[in-house]
């Protein structure tokens, strides 16, 4: 029996825990905590994972848990470390996290205030692009084109997803990144180097799909996030404190498919369509440009 | 100080003390996943049954003496069949979708090559003797490959072999510049080796027939075609016969030629026949009854000789040889087609020109064989007697079977194993299991729901719970193969002056073989990718001793390990209320 070399064997989510099948959110943390290991506490606002985690006395992982109010991850997190760092426990790593809700929306605030005050923490961001755990409404990382609960019919969104990792990068923080859960050794690979890295707060960015709230199959989960990668839709790259650019890879194909695949998005048209490719377009080029073009990794 | 302030403040932190495991989430589901090894088209096309898939992702780890074995389980013969096998696997191959096909013949030939080099043992693959003595006829690929696998099978073998030399069509039919000498000497070595003795110069007559009846348990006939069909037209005497043209030639003698050589027929001989004369420096031009795309020769053979500088004379048949001053004057008559036979090749009648006359140095005739038959299974009158895909199972004193060209519809080396191979199991079984079980035995050990047979299935070790469902290419994962083009060996330049009866393709270096192995979507077969323990949401997939497992009590039936599988192994069915 042969195991994938990149991806620790050992999980610490426990089964029965309550996500939907095909929960892209539950993949990811499977993967963040394969790299984080035992010596984690994770702090969780309210979100999917909130629910997914298990209503007291149960809980869903394997390592501790702190549950806590939707707009503090940030600051929930800075007080664990702070009362870890007075006990004296600098092994132990903190995890915040949140879904795009509670990053994006709800907890900016906290989270930027945190990374301003340069806190020593992780914070991953499980993105399913609204508020899923309460019927589909709009977030602000809701991508142009969707339809939600509170942007339905021809009413669907207009506005752009706000781009969440250059408004961290802003802040210049050592380390962030983006993620996709169908990249296994890619995201494990960052999750460990944001354990290293010292000195502020460390943000990861994951695509996670929702089934239910992206109306796709349950099974086409992991396929639909690879294709956000390979459309670049939702490149994988990394900052360096806010400056430094890398890319991990290029992607090659159209966003026509990654777009068709999904419910949320069936009442859009070709021309539609043709402004997202635009709109990607546009991004992937600045994005390239700001990585100046050398650094591009392929893996 | 901490302590004190710690103790004055009563903390009410709730803390959970249980997991969630108490939920059995997999009452969600109404999709159940399972794995399910499938048949690749590769080895469902391939008359011998390799397990191709295997053989690929054995390989692509490096692993060339288990992909050796892999492949000795099916067929005695890696090397011989890398170089001419037609591999119809190739053309079944779902990479072809994608990109382009596994070059699997030149994998097979690098794997066998270094079978000889390293000098690899099958004799593992070799059951205990039971006692019984088998008499193999004809020492050409059928029966090389039923005293093989009956030695495998614990029969002890005796072969006869009218020639100074065993091989049969492998030695004296086949040039050199398609299969070279030493790599028939080593494998047949090696079936030797497996306790096979053969006797060279020792024809079969009818007498000694009695006396193999009286001394052994079985009888294998696998003589072959030997004997050449005659075209029935005058002037025949003054043309040479192309199997004894390519006889010599194997024997070493190489007599220079010039001027052209017309050579009737269109089947291999035929292609091989003109492949030799060009290399002697003939023009050889091949003369067909039907059209080039009738031709039973196989295309890449064609090709070859096109390649090569041989021409092809379409739609004519030879009327008339006649001696004209020191050549020898062809006369032609040109054909029509007029619709199809049953085999969909054109149906020709003479058209209305007048005849052609040809004037040519050499004329040689290929247009098939025949056996020159001791027995003939038709005319044996047994009432116990059972047609068989590549061989006829016959009871009289003892079993005969009879194989290779004398039963095969299609005459190729790799049926021609295969035939030798269902003999095997034919015998085995009958021993074991009795005359009726036999059909019964040989259905089961078929690849897929086709022909071709397994002895690994037939042995039940390997793989015989594999469904016989084809995996196509909408079974592939393909987000999981890139784009990347076949490995080609490369090919020595040769010009047009410089054929030799050397081979001309070169083979795979031991990282372009890895490489190409790599390109294999190892169809139907688990891979050990890992991606559905990897992805599960659910932490329902583990690993066991012999594969990998599903937690039916926390499987909420979500798919992705079928979706993500790249090979097509798993597959999702709907809950039963």
């Amino acid at each position: 029996m042969k195991h994938r070399e990149g991806v620790p064997d050992i999980d610490y989510l426990y089964p029965g825990h309550l996500a939907c099948p095909g929960c892209g959110a539950a993949i990811a943390m499977k993967f963040a905590l394969k790299a984080l290991g035992p010596k984690t506490m994770v702090v969780l606002p309210a979100s999917c994972w909130g629910i997914i985690a298990g209503a007291y006395p149960q809980t869903g992982l394997k390592v501790p848990v702190m549950h806590t109010a939707f707009a503090t991850a940030g600051a929930a997190a800075s007080g664990l470390r702070a009362a870890l760092d007075i006990k004296g426990d600098t092994e132990t790593t903190v995890l915040a996290w949140a879904g795009d809700g509670g990053t994006f929306d709800i907890g900016f605030q906290s989270l930027s205030g945190a990374a301003e005050r340069g806190e020593d923490f992780i914070y991953a961001c499980y993105d399913n692009e609204a508020y899923m755990n309460t019927g589909v409404q709009r977030s602000s990382s809701t991508p142009y084109g969707m339809r939600t609960a509170t942007t339905p019919g021809t009413s669907w969104k207009r506005t752009r997803k706000k781009n969440i990792v250059e408004a961290l990068a802003a802040h210049r923080i050592p380390y962030a990144a983006t993620a996709s859960i169908a990249y296994p050794e890619d995201m494990i690979r960052k999750f460990v180097r944001a354990r290293s890295v010292k000195g502020g707060v460390r943000f990861i960015h994951i695509l996670a799909s929702c089934p239910a709230g992206w109306r796709i199959p349950s099974e086409s989960a992991v396929k639909v996030t690879r294709l956000a990668v390979l459309s670049n839709l939702f490149p994988l790259y990394e900052v360096k404190d806010g400056l430094h650019y890398t890319l991990n890879m290029e992607g090659n194909r159209p966003v026509r498919p990654y777009i068709r695949m999904q419910g949320r998005f069936s009442h859009l048209t070709e021309e539609e369509i043709e402004r997202i490719q635009e709109m990607v377009d546009s991004d992937w080029a600045l994005l390239k440009e700001k990585a100046n073009c050398k650094q591009i990794s392929i893996k | 100080m901490y302590e004190q302030a710690m103790s004055k403040i009563p903390l009410l932190i709730s803390r959970s003390k249980i997991s969630t495991e108490g939920h059995k989430t997999g009452e969600w589901r109404f999709v159940t996943p399972s794995f399910k090894e499938k048949t690749a088209p590769c080895r469902a096309t391939c008359p011998v049954g390799e397990d191709i898939p295997r053989i690929g992702m054995i390989a692509s780890r490096g692993l060339i003496k288990e992909a050796w074995e892999t492949i000795m389980a099916e067929n005695p013969f890696p090397c011989v069949c890398g170089h001419v096998c037609f591999h119809p696997c190739e053309t079944a191959c779902n990479r072809a979708f994608l990109d382009e096909s596994v070059a699997v013949h030149h994998l097979e030939r690098m794997i066998g090559e270094a079978g000889i080099s390293e000098g690899f043992s099958a004799s593992v693959l070799k059951t205990p003797s039971n006692g019984k003595r088998v008499a193999v006829v004809g020492s050409g690929p059928s029966g090389l490959s039923a005293a093989y696998f009956l030695s495998m099978l614990g029969f002890s073998c005796d072969l006869f072999e009218s020639k100074d030399q065993p091989g049969g069509i492998l030695r004296w039919g086949i040039p050199a510049y398609r299969l070279p000498e030493w790599v028939l000497q080593n494998e047949i070595l090696r079936v030797e080796h497996m306790g096979v003795r053969i006797h060279c110069n020792t024809r079969i007559t009818p007498e000694r027939i009695g006396e193999i009846m009286d001394n052994y348990s079985a009888l294998f006939m696998g003589y072959g075609h030997g004997r050449s069909v005659t075209m029935g037209i005058p002037g025949e005497e003054m043309a040479a016969d192309g199997l004894d043209f390519l006889l010599e030639i194997r024997r070493g003698n190489l007599p220079a030629m010039d001027g052209i050589a017309a050579v009737i027929g269109g089947g291999n001989a035929a292609i091989d026949v003109s492949r030799s004369l060009i290399r002697l420096g003939a023009k050889p031009l091949i003369i067909y009854r039907r059209s080039l795309a009738d031709m039973p020769a196989f295309s890449k053979e064609v090709n070859a000789a096109l390649d090569e500088g041989v021409q092809i004379m379409e739609t004519a048949v030879p009327v008339r040889i006649e001696e004209e001053d020191g050549n020898l004057m062809l006369r032609l008559q040109k054909m029509r087609a007029i619709g199809k036979d049953p085999e969909g090749r054109s149906r020709v009648v003479p058209d209305d020109s007048a005849p052609i006359n040809l004037c040519v140095q050499h004329v040689f005739t290929a247009i098939g064989a025949q056996s020159d038959g001791i027995l003939n299974p038709k005319e044996e009158g047994n009432d116990r007697a059972i047609p068989l895909s590549h061989s006829m199972f016959t009871l009289s004193k003892i079993p005969v079977i009879y194989g290779g060209d004398l039963t095969n519809a299609k005459r190729s080396v790799s049926d021609a194993i295969a035939s030798g191979k269902q003999a095997a199991m034919a015998i085995d079984t009958y021993f074991h299991h009795g005359f009726d079980a036999i059909r019964e035995r040989l259905n089961v050990s078929r690849v897929g729901d086709r022909d071709p047979l397994s002895m690994a299935i037939y042995l039940e070790t390997d793989r015989a719970s594999r469904s016989p469902k084809v995996i196509s290419y909408s079974d592939i994962n393909t987000d999981y193969f890139s784009n990347t083009p076949r490995h080609i060996p490369q090919t020595i330049p040769m010009l047009r002056g410089e054929l030799s009866f050397m081979v001309k393709e070169p083979v795979f270096s031991l990282k372009e073989g890895v490489g190409e192995a790599s390109r294999c979507f190892h169809c139907g077969i688990c891979n050990d990718c890992d991606n559905c323990r990897i992805f599960c949401p659910d932490i329902s997939v583990s690993c066991v001793e012999n594969g990998r497992r599903i937690n039916l009590d926390y499987c909420k039936g979500c798919g992705i390990c079928v979706a993500e599988c790249p090979s097509g192994v798993m597959e999702l069915e709907e809950e039963q209320p």
